[in-house]
């Protein structure tokens, strides 16, 4: 199954930092005793997804609990080991180099793709201190720096991140922040490895709405500043336009595994191609009166069919309000339809014979 | 000086037929030196959607948790609690016995905790839990659960499936219907939910909005939705309330709340808010922290954070005044904050002539 190619849009004809090609992701799930010799239950986490990630670049991506958004993005950073499919490093097929396979070192990359878990309070150690937490990623990678120096490197960075003074910051423990500064530990620890790509998992999802844009500013600040990539995991449309706007990054949409609609945050937002992303963006709150009534949702169902068997042809038919008959049977393909807008639904192609397909009746 | 009550009586805030007032209510630890609510007076007018806002941190829990007395101890709560089933009847929640409480909660006013992972035993399927509820309130179990499956279709979930299974067999999102259908079993008179979607994806969160919305016309039910998302729940509430260190600092119908906020907190939370239709460059954070409980300032709370402040507001904590009928607000400077702090979404921002802001 091979897609249209989502080329990252400064991409100039040398590899791209990340290259995502064709992936997919299946997961078994567990099993009882007693179904021991049963074929195993197989999860489609993603399925046939092709994306590049250049420097300084941000990628959004959007969808709801569970269509895979966080396995795609930890696929991304090599976290997670695709089923099928490729995925690059600068022209290096990441998993080839882990088996020693190519001419870079599996070290490297590792600390230059790094992450923010959704949860600040469980991904640091409540029995140490800031200082420590951090010391420990620098004396990992570099074990000739001295104490003083590490110190020093620390203090600058956690100033960076907005925490002065940063001697006193430095000497907490977790329990002794708020969650916004537990946050930027997080966001500092990533940092320490000047990374070129910093997979932020529903990073501000945990902190109050007021927070938010104050945390997204931050890293947006940082992107310029250390010129690093950011893939960033949200399931508000909202958050993800801030973020992929100011970024001059794209927005992507998953549904069930698959990438359904990708593009530029306004053009994606003020006309959205896909039916899937019109469902996102009727979820998305407004604050403009007319608008916060909502409607009904442009949907059938509310939830989301079962990832271990999901539905045939296109994933999203069976909610889709828009579904026909011929969308039961085929999968639509990621189809360009401006320079860096793509959507798989088969009404962005006026001659499809979609419109000549009955209607599905529930 | 004058207490809230007094105060806010005066103002007026447009509740005519209260189904629960909480007066002069306050909750504090370490026998009084730390408030965790202070002075908060307000009512539930019957059959309303009221939503309460506050960051974390604002009290907003320790509110829902007065309204059914179940403060945590060692906290006390103090203030007044009455309940109103009807018209001409008012109770003392805080009077009851350990006997009348029990009835009191779930029978007359029921919660919904934030988590619903949590708030499920996990070594029980989902249908035992309304078994076990209809029991401890000696009611009869099958008419119960025929009740139970007709609430679960309702937020289209499959009866048998939801209560044949356990919690961990179910979505987040089908295990928060689950619970907001279990405190729905006994036929509360009022719902209370604490952040009931806070764990969920956008889609089921606004999903659930509208299931509840049709829940409350049906069963005729008053609901107290608590959340730190402005936003969310400014699709749902009648009737909305902001609270601030504490501290309720405004409160009116949903509209004039959020098109014509008078209090520069309100204000600064919206702009805060990333909004789909707002201009990218005018969403700002609210500058420096809300105030921890022990360090409440004097006068106003806001007052270090709002650029309206002046030496009264950080002598003075702030009267209720009327910003118009029904729409109450904590803030010597409320006049000016329309002028002063612009709202960055769209047309919202004038709702009528007068109210000035600035669309930009």
């Amino acid at each position: 199954m091979s897609r249209t190619r989502d080329a990252a849009p400064d991409s100039d004809g040398s590899d791209p930092l990340i290259s995502v090609d064709d992936i997919e992701v299946h997961f078994e799930k567990e099993r009882g005793l007693l179904e021991l010799f049963d074929e195993p239950d197989i999860v489609h986490a993603v399925d046939g997804v092709s994306v590049d990630i250049g420097e300084n670049d941000v990628l959004a991506l959007v969808g709801e609990s569970g269509c895979g958004k966080t396995t795609l993005g930890k696929t991304i950073i090599g976290l997670q080991e695709p089923t099928e499919g490729s995925i690059s490093y600068r022209g290096r097929d990441i998993w080839e180099t882990k088996a020693g396979n190519t001419d870079l070192s599996f070290d490297d990359i590792r600390s230059s793709l790094q992450i923010i878990h959704q949860d600040p309070g469980s991904s640091l150690n409540p029995n140490r201190r800031i200082v420590e937490t951090l010391s420990e990623p620098i004396r990992l990678t570099h074990p000739n720096i001295s104490a003083g120096e590490r110190r020093t490197r620390i203090y600058s960075l956690l100033e960076r991140v907005g925490m002065t003074p940063a001697h006193d910051f430095a000497s907490r423990y977790p329990h002794q922040l708020s969650g916004g500064e537990k946050q930027r530990v997080a966001l500092a620890r990533a940092l320490l490895m000047n990374p070129d790509v910093i997979l932020a998992d529903e990073a501000i999802s945990a902190l109050d709405v007021s927070l938010r844009v104050e945390m997204m500013d931050l890293m947006l600040d940082l992107q310029e500043e250390f010129n690093t990539s950011f893939v960033f995991i949200s399931h508000d449309l909202s958050n993800a336009r801030y973020f992929a706007a100011h970024g001059n990054g794209r927005i992507g949409v998953m549904y069930l595994g698959n990438l359904v609609e990708v593009g530029p945050p306004d053009r994606l937002i003020s006309d959205p191609q896909h039916p899937y992303t019109e469902v996102l963006r009727w979820a998305t709150p407004n604050l403009s009166l007319d608008a916060s009534e909502a409607g009904d949702p442009p949907m059938r169902k509310i939830d989301i069919p079962d990832p271990v068997n999901p539905p045939s042809g296109c994933r999203f038919h069976t909610r889709c309000p828009e579904a026909r008959a011929v969308c039961k049977r085929e999968q639509p393909e990621l189809r360009t339809l401006s320079d860096d807008h793509r959507a798989a639904c088969f009404r962005s192609d006026p001659d499809h014979r979609y419109w000549e397909s009955d209607p599905i009746e529930d | 000086m004058t207490t809230t009550s007094d105060r806010l009586h005066r103002a007026g805030d447009g509740v005519s037929d209260p189904i629960l007032e909480v007066k002069n209510a306050s909750v504090t630890y370490d026998d009084g030196d730390t408030y965790v609510l202070d002075d908060v007076t307000f009512s539930i007018e019957r059959n309303e959607i009221l939503g309460v806002v506050g960051e974390s941190g604002s009290g907003k829990s320790m509110l829902a948790s007065a309204l059914l007395d179940a403060i945590p101890a060692p906290g006390h709560l103090s203030g007044e609690v009455l309940y109103h089933p009807d018209q001409d009847t008012t109770i003392d929640v805080l009077e009851f016995s350990d006997a009348e409480l029990n009835e009191y909660r779930w029978a007359e006013v029921s919660m919904v905790f934030q988590g619903a992972m949590s708030s499920f035993n996990p070594t029980m399927k989902v249908g035992a839990h309304f078994k076990d509820t209809l029991k401890a309130h000696d009611r009869a179990v099958p008419e119960g659960l025929e009740f139970a499956r007709e609430i679960l279709s309702d937020l289209y979930l499959d009866p048998e499936r939801v209560l044949d299974s356990y919690p961990h067999e179910l979505s987040g999102g089908m295990q928060q219907r689950a619970l907001i259908a279990l405190s729905l079993l006994l036929e509360p008179e009022v719902l209370v939910m604490d952040e009931p979607t806070a764990a969920l994806d956008l889609l089921m969160q606004r999903s659930i909005l509208l299931l509840l919305e049709d829940i409350k016309e049906k069963y005729d039910v008053t609901m107290v939705f608590i959340t730190h998302d402005l936003p969310l729940v400014a699709s749902l509430a009648d009737r909305m309330a902001v609270m601030y260190a504490f501290e309720l600092v405004e409160a009116g119908p949903r509209d004039q709340l959020i098109g014509d906020s008078a209090h520069p907190y309100t204000r600064a939370l919206l702009n805060s808010t990333p909004n789909i239709d707002a201009p990218l460059e005018d969403m700002q954070p609210i500058p420096g922290k809300s105030p921890a409980p022990v360090n409440v300032p004097t006068g106003c709370s806001y007052a270090d954070r709002c650029p309206l402040a002046s030496d009264t507001c950080r002598q003075q904590d702030p009267a209720f005044e009327a910003v118009r009928e029904e729409h109450t607000v904590a803030c010597h400077h409320w006049e000016r904050a329309a002028e002063e702090i612009g709202l960055t979404f769209g047309e919202a921002a004038s709702i009528d002539g007068d109210a000035g802001g600035d669309p930009r």
